[in-house]
């Protein structure tokens, strides 16, 4: 699985640049996940703006990711397609995550956040 | 299901092997015959979602992602519905228990990470069977469709 790290104002912002996280690719994301972590980026956004697929493997290790964290940082989603919006809505995690728009919007109000 | 609606399938059976990375093959192809039908892009989705969940767990669940193994899918697409037979010869499923997801969204430790394959077959699909009969496994899922398109004669 390709991704492109980002660091903006002590923000990392991963972007998966693949069109699917699944079975075959949720470990290699939750490593990618978790070696960003164990970094010490405890501040992320999720750009999915090029996921138009996940299932329960991938929603899982998103949240095996926000476990991670925990409550000493924050993991925050932005672009994501209605496709993948639609099983969020459907398991209830769009009350788990911050979604925003765009991955540009998730870092802004992080940035916000942050400042406050 | 009575012969008379039997005639009026067309039907696909794909298989893949065994081994997750190939599952995305299934999800496509389902895509897109669900686009043949009177689904809007997202049921299409659904239906795809749907499909990959039963494959990965008779590749996990019955084959222990053990490779070499058939998944069998039969597709049948009829005037009123479209339905789906994940078939394996793997060991049978022990559980078919589903997340629950009336969790406190604010209490991250508790999140389900298990059961949520089935929990999301069942709230997308109308009807959902599990059958183990002489050592075949079938997940047999189905979704009423509105008639829009008649079949090739």
């Amino acid at each position: 699985m390709i991704f492109e790290d980002k660091f903006i104002g002590g923000i990392l912002v991963v972007k998966p640049l693949e069109k699917r996280i699944d079975a075959s690719s949720s470990t290699n994301f939750e490593g990618h996940m978790v070696e960003a972590i164990k970094d010490g980026h405890n501040r992320i956004v999720l750009d999915l703006a090029e996921v138009d697929f996940i299932d329960s493997s991938g929603l899982v290790a998103i949240v095996s990711t926000l476990k991670m964290i925990g409550p000493r940082g924050d993991l925050v989603i932005g672009g994501m397609k209605e496709t993948v919006m639609s099983l969020f809505r459907l398991t209830r995690m769009n009350r788990v995550f911050q979604i925003y728009p765009s991955g540009e919007e998730a870092v802004n109000t992080l940035c916000d956040g942050f400042k406050a | 299901m009575d012969q008379s609606k039997e005639k009026e399938a067309r039907t696909i059976t794909l298989t893949v092997d065994s081994r997750l990375e190939d599952v995305f093959l299934v999800g496509l192809a389902v895509r897109s015959i669900c686009s043949y039908t009177s689904l809007s892009v997202m049921e299409a989705s659904q239906m795809e979602v749907c499909v990959v969940e039963a494959v990965n767990n008779a590749i996990k669940h019955s084959y222990h992602l053990k490779k070499g193994y058939d998944v069998d899918i039969i597709i049948s697409l009829y005037p009123d519905q479209i339905e789906f037979k994940v078939c394996n010869s793997g060991e049978p499923m022990k559980s078919t228990a589903e997340a629950r997801v009336n969790f406190d969204p604010k209490d991250v430790k508790e999140l389900p990470e298990g059961g949520l394959g089935l929990y999301i077959i069942n709230s997308i699909m109308d009807e959902v069977s599990y059958r183990c009969l002489d050592g075949r496994n079938v997940v047999r899922m189905c979704k009423w469709i509105k008639p829009r398109v008649s079949l090739p004669e």
